[in-house]
């Protein structure tokens, strides 16, 4: 059978405000999945909390909506244990960035081959409105009235760092490149992170659709993919973000290392007689 | 006398605890019991202070018992830390080398000054040391035969060292026998113990228990972070965990831990975690989770002395209260303190089977002290170990749309596992309907907070009932569990001999503990006491309510213990005897048994 875009779609309509920039990231999502032929029970949507997190609650795949900043972890268990399946993450920069940050650096490390989709708006908005890892020094809420008192972090920046292998970044506001982007994200073997310009409605009037137009620009041709510190500058470049993929370097994946662990042990033929042998140690 | 108790002490790197692991090994190879306990400090080198003790006995000891026949003491400090525990009769071998003070004021106690370190020097070198003091140990009973084994366990363990390593391990071992045959003039009666063999056995630690059950329970997921004292969990299954085509994955925290080992339970897998208090600490969000979303799990807890880091290498069951109600909001889970080594095993078991059939994380309670001492386990029969499965959604069977959280008589609902077809569901840790859609309704959580305490009740059923020592009749009882449990047998058998008529409860599922198990125990019964190693009295704390509701005239008291170390049957049974003196009851004193041996 052939699957459409409708087939990934689950009877449950999307709990976000009206002009809401993740309901761009749920479509570019289904129809990559669905030129991508993903069969929905072979497919799982890992989340942690927040708006965007509610995310596989829309889709008819299997889902896991865990805990806040936990979803990275989660997703590399299932992973891990189940070869072969497809693995998509997705969240906000409070759920990543914050209470997850530790656990991006390590999936960074580990390299699973899951598709991490961030829908950054630059704000708390589940919890109506908070300074989040991302937000500007001009954003005021109710948790910093009188002025902010940290720096943002650069997510970009940070995937870099961490030799995330595929890091690309996108804008709710452009539905053709977020799909081109999520498509060579999930064709990409190994931990593949997606950046999304994701502005919200109702409480970061800071970051709008317009106000993202006016900043960003595609990745210049001549950029190198796999060449992390053109990667950087391109970063560093103050008041321009770009979008499209930024770095892109394949490298065995954690299903890969852990074959070759298991290909390095010196295992009995079958599990039983692998089981006597370990009563035998004790003896 | 049909058992002996060695106790050896030293600095941290003169090798005490590996020379009491070679000896350990070398008895039990021999066919004898053995039952150890090690104190050790966090440090790996330096300042702090070792011992290792070992019964070797003809039939299964509960614990290694207080007091030591032989204190051999490799310098001053150590002598100084232990000379107190030495039976009186009791032989004291120092390190004549290193030890000027010749204990003139210790009478009743056999001396022998033996020159270890010169032994060690001239056959060998000086970290050969431990290996002339086995020597010693293995000579001073000649009788039980364990020089040929030790030999063989020494050229084992040193077998990746190189031969040269090997043979000079072997001469200071050989030198240390023959001092001790042959060239001490022995004043002691040694002599007079004769144990029967008691065939092929296992030995090993409760940690390596855990681990190698693990396995046999179908466990093919570890996700863990290193603390001590539960690494050697991590570690036996990173090396055997791939040889079954199972996954050992290192995290970079707790946090991470218990929810990549939730997310590859959610994949189908039989997955475990271990760790010790603040590993369970930073774990408790997520097991909430696996709670709500009713999936399968496995979390051991290595239990030390606490709170905070607090003593890393030291043992309590302190976390009794965390494991229990430790996580925000009411979330179902099962509760297991394996009560010795061999316990570990099956109890792990259990634990995985408990998981799996009522989809709900287990927590297995161990201590530092079961988890690190090398015990006998009778042969592990795996044909003999009924596994538990999750019951799996049936496409076939369950028609229509599936319902994953399906209310049912019992609360277990079939689960799916991605890849199966048709039963693709979101699990979540928001209440939910049983479609799983999120849902604050009134009714929804009320519903579903029943569904998920039903299965408790349901797993009770399958419980296997508290076991009791001691006769029924007793008007005084004493409920225990987990690592305290062998010593509190032991001091029911003291208490016996003593003519004090005692009972004693253990159940290994602490939580939930059924009604019954107690109604039946307190039948009789006019004073309970509940001993464990914490200061606030855990489990009496947990159960206070409902005895008193059984039994509103019933007398309570803790017996408590909480230095890092573990109980002795002494211990106990010196603090029984108080709080029968003090209450001033009269007692049915009966004849005292001469011996009674238990089966469990």
């Amino acid at each position: 059978m052939t699957y459409t875009t409708k087939d990934y779609k689950s009877s449950t309509k999307p709990s976000w405000c009206p002009g809401c920039g993740d309901y761009a990231v749920l479509t570019a999502l289904l129809s990559t999945m669905s030129d991508l032929q993903l069969d929905p029970d072979d497919t799982t949507i890992v989340s942690g909390i927040g708006c965007s997190s509610r995310f596989p609650f829309f889709t008819s795949t299997y889902g896991f909506h865990s805990i806040h900043g936990r979803a990275l972890p989660v997703a590399i268990g299932l992973n891990a244990s189940s070869p072969g399946h497809n693995v998509i993450t997705v969240g906000g920069d409070g759920d990543g960035f914050s209470i997850g940050g530790n656990h991006f650096i390590h999936a960074s490390r580990k390299n699973p081959d899951i598709t991490y989709i961030v829908m950054d708006n630059e704000i708390y908005a589940l919890t109506k409105g908070q300074n989040s890892p991302t937000s500007h020094d001009t954003v005021i809420t109710k948790v910093n009235p009188y002025q902010a008192v940290e720096e943002r972090i650069n997510p970009i920046m940070m995937a870099l760092s961490f030799e995330t292998s595929f890091i690309a970044r996108g804008f709710s506001g452009d539905m053709a490149q977020l799909k081109d982007i999520i498509r060579q994200a999930m064709d990409h073997k190994g931990f593949s992170f997606v950046h999304v310009l994701s502005p919200c409605v109702q409480y970061n009037n800071k970051i709008t659709f317009e106000s993202i137009k006016e900043h960003i620009q595609p990745v210049p041709k001549e950029h190198d993919v796999t060449d992390r510190i053109s990667g950087m500058k391109l970063v560093f470049e103050q008041g321009t973000y770009y979008t499209g993929v930024i770095y892109k370097k394949e490298r065995p994946t954690l299903e890969e290392k852990l074959d070759e662990v298991k290909s390095k042990s010196n295992k009995k033929d079958s599990e039983d007689e692998q089981i006597q042998e370990f009563i035998k140690q004790f003896m | 006398m049909k058992n002996l108790v060695i106790r050896i002490c030293g600095t941290a790197g003169e090798g005490v605890i590996s020379s009491g692991d070679i000896f350990a090994l070398a008895v039990a190879r021999s066919e004898y019991y053995v039952t150890t306990f090690r104190s050790f400090p966090s440090e790996i080198r330096g300042q702090g202070q070792c011992s290792f003790q070992l019964k070797i006995s003809e039939e299964k000891a509960f614990t290694t018992g207080l007091r030591p026949n032989v204190l051999i003491g490799l310098n001053e400090q150590a002598i100084a830390d232990n000379i107190h525990l030495l039976r009186s009769g009791g032989i004291l071998i120092m390190d004549s080398d290193e030890v000027q003070n010749t204990y003139e004021e210790s009478s009743g106690v056999v001396k022998y000054r033996i020159p270890i370190t010169t032994i060690a020097k001239e056959t060998a070198s000086l970290i050969a040391k431990n290996m002339v003091a086995i020597g010693v140990m293995a000579g001073l009973v000649p009788q039980l035969g364990l020089k040929e084994q030790l030999k063989k366990d020494i050229q084992k363990r040193y077998s990746k060292k190189g031969q040269e390593v090997i043979d000079s391990n072997i001469r200071a071992f050989e030198e240390g026998y023959k001092y001790a045959t042959e060239e001490l003039k022995r004043e002691d009666n040694l002599a007079s113990i004769s144990m029967e063999k008691s065939g092929q056995k296992m030995i090993m630690s409760g940690n390596e228990a855990i681990a190698l059950a693990s396995i046999v329970a179908g466990c093919r997921f570890y996700a863990g972070y290193p603390i001590t004292p539960a690494t050697e969990i991590m570690e036996w299954l990173a090396l055997e965990m791939p040889k079954v085509n199972g996954i050992m994955l290192q995290c970079e925290d707790e946090i991470a831990a218990i929810a990549a080992a939730i997310g590859a339970s959610y994949g189908g897998a039989k997955a475990m975690t271990a760790t010790s208090g603040p590993g369970l600490s930073l774990m408790s969000e997520a097991l909430g989770l696996a709670s709500m979303a009713e999936l399968p799990l496995v979390i051991v807890d290595v239990q030390r002395g606490g709170p905070s880091t607090g003593l890393p290498t030291k043992t309590e069951q302190s976390d009794l209260n965390m494991a229990i109600h430790g996580t925000h909001g009411e979330a179902p889970k099962i509760v297991i303190a394996p009560m010795n080594v061999e316990d570990c095993f099956y109890q792990t078991i259990n634990a995985f089977n408990f998981a799996e059939k009522y989809q709900t994380p287990v927590i297995l309670l161990s201590d530092a002290a079961i988890g690190q001492r090398k015990e006998c386990v009778d042969k592990i029969d795996i044909e003999k170990i009924k596994i538990e499965n999750r019951l799996k959604y049936n496409k076939e069977e369950d028609k229509g749309v599936y319902v994953r959280y399906k209310n049912t008589f019992n609360g277990v609902s079939p689960i799916s596992s991605p890849g199966d077809k048709g039963g693709a569901y979101v699990s979540t840790g928001l209440e939910h309907t049983e479609f799983c859609r999120p849902s604050s309704a009134p009714e929804v959580h009320k519903m579903m907070t029943e569904k998920r305490f039903k299965k408790l009740e349901t797993a009770a059923q399958d419980f296997i009932p508290a076991k009791t020592y001691g006769p029924d009749d007793a008007k005084i009882g004493i409920i225990t569990w987990g690592g305290t449990t062998g010593a509190v047998l032991e001091s029911v058998d003291m208490a016996r001999k003593k003519g004090y008529k005692i009972q004693a409860l253990y159940p290994r599922t602490i939580y939930p503990l059924p009604d019954q198990w107690l109604n039946k125990f307190l039948e009789g019964k006019e004073i309970v006491m509940v001993a464990e190693a914490n200061y606030t009295a855990q489990l009496l704390h947990t159960l206070v309510y409902r005895l008193n509701k059984i039994n509103k005239d019933i007398k309570l008291f803790p017996i408590l213990k909480y230095n890092g170390e573990p109980f002795s049957a002494r211990e106990v049974f010196d603090k029984v005897d108080t709080i029968i003196r003090e209450q001033t009851l009269r007692y049915t004193i009966f004849e005292p048994e001469k011996d009674e041996s238990y089966k469990f």
